[in-house]
């Protein structure tokens, strides 16, 4: 009876540590994306530029909807407003609905093919791209240029590559 | 205890419910409503800011590092070398120093004679360029100074060549800065050589700037320098901002198009100058 206590204990004492490890993770990956998002970069370079906090917010909602949810996309939205400078709420807004998106078809995306996988997180970006693009034409203060979407192109093609070493780091560290 | 495979695939359905999709949305309507109406979040996206420290540590982290580093190991003969340049410019520019306040006395006791107001000397402070915004087109960059080190809005950003731009928001550790070549920019300057007054309007590139509105015949010329004129009290009296690039006359404008290089290199990612003016509350030149 008492050692059945005991390591009813225990166990819950490691799922607890997971969770929290889990949720140390998250967040430590999506700062690092925040900076990346904002990191001075040179004039040629900007151009390329993958919308790194959108990739992290699907691959959370995709591969581990856990400790993650639409709140939190939120709230790092909130917070990549604040770090660029761009207007209260608007990626906040976005990030939460491909959040909300990405969840509503994470089992079929997770068992896609890689190119339907490429081709929905393309999907999802442009979504993205398009909601802060008509944030800012309410604002007045759009830009319409071709070059902004090559962003997007080159973020749909590194999406192997940023899945492929997440769930590796994951692994290794939980 | 080991989840059960469907408890596994639904037990964070909770967080990503229609209804808190809802809730985020309807916030972040409340929230843009409410930032591009009034300034009341200015406080809030202040206190947020606060939070956002950590990532400008991170932003900054390679190049602190590899700055400590080529302190530390550095080549000797290269530090040497650098410290002979340094002191002969030290002593150039010294030289110079001693002219600027002789002339500093006279302008002073001209003012005095005419019995107007006396000159003010501005106050610099460094701060480093941190962020910029991650769209090409919108020319708008976070300094690590912020409202703790009293950078506040509207006051006026440079670096050892010319403007650069002013602060738009202040947060508490670092400031949000619009570029003179921000399509949204617009700046009274006037031509040092002919004292003609106009306005530079960014075009967001950020190797040019546009005067527009000037009439075929005046008198401008590609080498002209530009300097702040001072009007509409946003920018400080007379600092470098650009000088002529192209005077174009087309046939049947009625105005000419002219393009402008600013001296600031604003594609750098360095240090720069927060200029807080003596009106602002600072000392009184003697």
């Amino acid at each position: 009876m008492r050692s059945g206590l005991y390591s009813v204990l225990l166990m819950g004492q490691l799922i607890l540590n997971r969770e929290i490890k889990n949720n140390l993770f998250t967040w430590a990956i999506l700062m690092i994306s925040c900076s990346l998002f904002v990191v001075p970069l040179p004039e040629f370079l900007s151009f390329f530029r993958p919308p790194w906090l959108s990739l992290s917010v699907i691959f959370f909602s995709i591969m581990t909807p856990a400790g993650f949810g639409v709140f939190s996309a939120f709230f790092i939205g909130l917070l990549a407003d604040v770090v660029q400078g761009s207007i209260f709420g608007g990626h906040a807004m976005a990030l939460s609905l491909i959040a909300y998106l990405s969840y509503r078809f994470h089992l079929q995306i997770r068992v896609f093919p890689m190119w339907q996988m490429m081709l929905s997180v393309l999907l999802m970006l442009l979504l993205n791209e398009l909601l802060v693009l008509w944030v800012e034409g309410i604002q007045g203060q759009m830009i319409f240029n071709y070059i902004r979407w090559l962003g997007i192109v080159i973020g749909t093609l590194i999406w192997p590559i940023f899945m492929a070493f997440l769930l590796n780091l994951k692994s290794k560290i939980l | 205890m080991p989840l059960s495979g469907e408890a596994r695939t639904t037990r964070s359905r909770g967080q990503y419910s229609a209804s808190k999709l809802l809730v985020s949305l309807i916030l972040s309507f409340g929230l843009m409503y409410l930032d591009h109406k009034d300034q009341y979040l200015n406080k809030v996206r202040s206190y947020i800011s606060a939070t956002t420290y950590p990532i400008y540590v991170v932003i900054n982290a390679p190049k602190n590092i590899f700055l400590n580093l080529r302190e530390t190991i550095g080549q000797k003969e290269k530090i040497v070398l650098d410290n002979q340049r340094l002191k002969t410019e030290n002593i150039t520019l010294s030289s110079k120093i001693q002219q600027i306040y002789k002339l500093e006395k006279e302008n002073k006791r001209l003012h005095d004679l005419l019995d107007s107001k006396p000159k003010t000397e501005d106050i610099f402070v460094l701060a480093e360029i941190v962020a910029e915004n991650p769209d090409p087109f919108k020319h708008r960059i976070i300094i690590s100074k912020g409202s703790k080190e009293n950078v506040h809005v509207n006051q006026t950003v440079a670096d050892a060549r010319g403007i650069i731009g002013h602060v738009i928001r202040d947060q508490i550790f670092g400031s949000e800065v619009l570029l003179i070549t921000d399509p949204e920019h617009a700046l009274p300057i006037e031509v040092a050589r002919t004292g003609l007054r106009s306005i530079a309007l960014g075009i967001g590139s950020y190797e040019e700037i546009q005067l527009s509105y000037l009439a075929v015949n005046t008198d401008i010329q590609a080498g002209d320098i530009l300097l702040t004129s001072g009007l509409g009290g946003q920018y400080p009296v007379g600092y470098p901002v650009a000088i002529i690039d192209k005077v174009s006359a087309q046939k049947g404008e009625s105005f000419l198009e002219v393009r402008a290089k600013p001296f600031a290199k604003l594609r750098n990612i360095n240090e720069v100058w927060v200029i807080q003016r003596a009106a602002d509350g600072a000392i009184d030149f003697e």
